[in-house]
């Protein structure tokens, strides 16, 4: 029964694309030009994507990618009056967007898009909360779930130590009770992994600084990442404590000290690469992915590293919990990530309706396994019952090349540019039944049910991190809400720079320059001085302001699930 | 054609150029209405925006960020100051390019010193980086040398900034730089050299009395064109150098404008208003140099 369905399944599939190609011929080629913050890569999009789209809508992508050109691209644009065909923006700019008249009301067309309006509550939400109407559509949130607002679905959360398990077992598998011991250990694996199989210097520790201040938080990404392992969340420059209190990023106690100082420890114990701080997260991803560094602490870091082959071979990354830990996590993103999809205002006509119709296929069924799970025979197989198979699962990570019949050109080159999705990968593809992320497949868990898996369950007595976490009572799980914080106006932006360049520069040289205790500790008591001079204080207060209705939201969110 | 009629027409031989000027120079100057508006884009200024002298107050109200904007100046001041005093170096480069008798040395040197001209600094840091970085060519050769046991951190080190910049820019710039004096020595008199030699002057002699004194005058409207440039020495070295360990030291007035305006969501009325006042410490700059040259030399520039 269950293989003729899949049949039938395919057979519908051929015959729609049949029908859309005929359809597609008709109309004239369109570019769509599509002002994205998420993007990193600008200009046309090629490759496979590029095909599939061309073959169904008869579209380009033109991807004008903010990440890229620089943030000056937003201003000029907006001043010319036209942002692009289609929006991607940090969801704080949607607000002003909308007010600048440069984003257009799609009440008409949107309702009718039956894929999109799957996700009608939290459009509906995130409008009403835009206009204060009913009915009148602007925005579209990206990555929306279809479990529960309060649901944590992921077996690993978005940070955790991870160290690769073939060394922590060469080390002894040490019980770490905190960042001491921690680095202890770490101390013994570059003593046994001093270099990749290559001979390049392999370090525990490897850093970037292009991320430093994004998303409007302050101080260095790695470090404010890290906060989380401690139970905390930096909302703008002030500190979520675990009691969902506020307390200011600098005071001792609180983990932005905590990780400096271990990150401080560990440079002088020589297990910092001596590169970070002045590398780019594109040199840290090629080290990565050649074994150059012996923690992660990123769950999409993995990709980097853990193909099914390693994890066979028990030298995949994995959590190494440490004791005194209490690890913070966002649960499942019902009311969509921090970003938006909207359609430009001068977006008229046929190119509307054909724009529109690209956007409810995007948010298809077929539209998301393109986009989560990629091409069928290259990406994976379909099985008798009509699930997927995992199938050459590097492709992303060794860029293979794609065969001419799906478009050519290298796989990652080629992957969908727009990097920002209106459908989460967590939630159940119609199609197989089973959710869009790989590792959710039946057929992937069976495939990394490994020796590597199984010696970490006896270890720990868990299932997978979160089992653990839950079971020790590690786990703080932040609802979701639908919330955009106020835009900073030009005075905070000012100080908000300000502060942020102080804090950043500082935080580099008390990792990467302080050789004593004393040293470290008259540096940071110097940054405080300085910050405070800035006027961080003032800004502390401010973002205690905007964030607080986000907090009072979440608390009201967990007493409801309750 | 008389004569009123005649000046009419000639008026308009100069009319292109002064379109130009005033396009190119004077145009862009209107975006200093910025600095007196509270702009955030996607919003267009208006007269809602205005805000008056804000801008300029936020520089000056608060003694920490008056004091970041000194320590911006004073490494503008440093670094221009630099380069300043070493700015007799191309001269005498030229000078003892032009004293080299071997016609196809003498090609190659002045080949290969003019060649770095015309690298970008993004492509000269790419060289920089592959070099000096941690596992560049430097740390390995000293490394596997066994003279180090950790690589020394060339690039992200705040040490002796000032100095290392010039040795780059001078890297890059000395040999185009000493073209125009190439151009200036051809153009002495060569019976005065003979003249001299005649008398029995030595080389160092005919160098120190008759090519220094002839370059001086082109030296001088160098020197001058340069000081015009003193707080705009260029971003692009230090924008592709800079990092967390050494921006305090590195961090030049046209760098600092860039930083406001284009890091984060970027503050543009503030950047504006701090490029302003570049302006004007550069007309006053201007007006120093062109008033002590007429002190000294008897005549002035402008």
């Amino acid at each position: 029964m269950k293989r003729l369905l899949s049949v039938l399944l395919t057979l519908a599939m051929l015959l729609s694309l049949v029908s859309v190609s005929a359809m597609a011929e008709e109309k004239e080629l369109l570019t769509i030009d599509v002002y994205d913050d998420a993007a990193n890569f600008n200009g046309m999009q090629t490759g496979w994507f590029a095909k599939v789209i061309k073959d169904r809508f008869n579209i380009e992508l033109n991807i004008i990618a903010s990440q890229v050109v620089g943030n000056t691209v937003y201003a000029t644009r907006s001043e010319a009056g036209n942002l692009g065909d289609l929006i991607v923006v940090d969801k704080a700019k949607f607000p002003e967007i909308v007010e600048a008249g440069l984003a257009k009301d799609i009440s008409d067309k949107l309702p009718e898009c039956e894929n999109i309006m799957k996700f009608k509550t939290q459009i509906d939400v995130f409008n009403k909360g835009l206009t204060g109407e009913d009915g009148k559509y602007y925005g579209i949130p990206t990555e929306m779930t279809d479990t529960s607002p309060v649901s944590l679905t992921d077996d690993v959360i978005y940070s955790t130590p991870k160290v690769r398990w073939d060394l922590y077992k060469a080390v002894g598998s040490p019980k770490l009770e905190n960042l001491d011991d921690f680095l202890a250990m770490l101390q013994k694996i570059h003593e046994i992994h001093p270099t990749n199989e290559d001979g390049d210097p392999a370090y525990p520790f490897t850093l970037w600084a292009d991320w430093d201040g994004n998303d409007n938080m302050i101080g260095i990404a790695n470090v404010v990442q890290l906060t989380t392992w401690y139970g905390e969340k930096l909302k703008g420059s002030a500190m979520l404590k675990p009691d969902n209190t506020f307390s200011k990023l600098y005071e001792r106690e609180n983990a932005y000290y905590k990780i400096t100082k271990m990150l401080n420890k560990a440079n002088q114990m020589g297990l910092v690469d001596p590169d970070s701080g002045t590398q780019p997260w594109d040199t840290v991803a090629s080290k990565l992915s050649s074994g150059r560094a012996d923690v992660m602490w990123y769950s999409w870091q993995d990709g980097f590293w853990n193909s099914v082959d390693r994890l066979n071979a028990g030298t995949g990354f994995i959590f190494i919990p440490i004791a005194d830990q209490y690890y913070y996590a966002d649960a499942d993103r019902y009311f969509g990530s921090d970003r938006m999809f909207g359609i430009g205002s001068g977006v008229e006509g046929e190119k509307y309706d054909r724009l529109m119709a690209f956007l409810d296929w995007y948010a298809s069924p077929e539209g998301v396994t393109f986009q989560h799970d990629g091409i069928e025979g290259l990406n994976y197989t379909v099985n008798e019952e009509g699930k997927f198979v995992p199938y050459k699962d590097n492709a992303l990570m060794d860029n293979l090349p794609v065969p001419d019949e799906f478009g050519g050109g290298g796989y990652s080159d080629g992957n969908n540019q727009i990097n920002q999705w209106i459908v989460s990968a967590l939630c159940v593809n119609p199609i197989t039944g089973e959710r869009y992320a790989q590792k959710y497949w039946q057929s992937y868990k069976d495939m990394t049910m490994t020796e590597m898996k199984k010696e970490w369950q006896e270890m720990y007595e868990a299932e997978d991190p979160v089992d653990w976490m839950k079971k020790n009572g590690k786990l703080l799980a932040s609802p979701s809400v639908d919330f955009t914080p106020a835009a900073d106006n030009n005075d905070f932006i000012a100080l908000r720079s300000e502060v942020n360049k102080c804090l950043c520069d500082y935080t580099w040289q008390l990792i990467m320059t302080c050789a004593t205790d004393e040293e470290f500790e008259a540096m940071w008591d110097e940054m405080v001085e300085q910050l405070n001079g800035f006027g961080y204080e003032q800004l502390y207060e401010h973002d205690i302001e905007v964030w607080q209705p986000e907090i009072d939201a979440k608390i009201a969110a967990a007493a409801a699930a309750e | 054609m008389n004569k009123k009629t005649r000046s009419y027409v000639e008026f308009l031989y100069i009319l292109p150029f002064l379109i130009l000027v005033a396009l190119v120079a004077y145009y862009p100057l209107y975006g200093w209405i910025y600095a007196f508006h509270d702009y955030m884009p996607p919003k267009p200024i208006s007269s809602e925006t205005f805000v008056g002298l804000k801008w300029f107050a936020y520089i000056v109200e608060n003694p920490v960020r008056l004091a970041d904007i000194g320590r911006v100046l004073v490494n503008t001041f440093a670094m221009s100051g630099i380069s300043l005093a070493f700015s007799w170096f191309p001269m005498i480069f030229a000078v003892f390019l032009n004293e080299i008798h071997c016609r196809p040395y003498r090609k190659f040197v002045q080949t290969v010193t003019t060649l770095p001209n015309f690298i970008s600094w993004v492509l000269v840091y790419s060289v920089a980086f592959n070099v000096l970085s941690s596992t560049g060519a430097v740390n390995s050769v000293l490394v596997n040398l066994g003279l180090i046991d950790k690589p020394i951190a060339f690039l992200s080190s705040k040490d002796h900034i000032w100095f290392k910049m010039w040795l780059w820019l001078t890297w890059k710039n000395a040999g185009w730089a000493a073209i125009m004096y190439l151009a200036a020595i051809s153009a002495i008199d060569e019976q005065m050299i003979e003249a001299a030699k005649v008398d029995g002057a030595t080389r160092m002699q005919i160098i120190w009395r008759i090519t220094i004194p002839c370059l001086l005058p082109t030296y001088f409207v160098i020197v001058m064109l340069n000081l015009a440039n003193f707080l705009s020495n260029g971003m692009e070295q230090y924008f592709v150098f800079q990092n967390n360990f050494n921006r305090k030291t590195i961090e030049v007035l046209d760098l600092y404008v860039y930083n406001i305006a284009t890091t984060g969501r970027g503050n543009y009325p503030l950047s504006t208003a701090i490029s302003m006042l570049k302006s004007i410490v550069s007309v006053a700059l201007l007006f120093i140099t062109n008033t002590v040259s007429r002190l000294v030399r008897g005549e002035g520039f402008v």
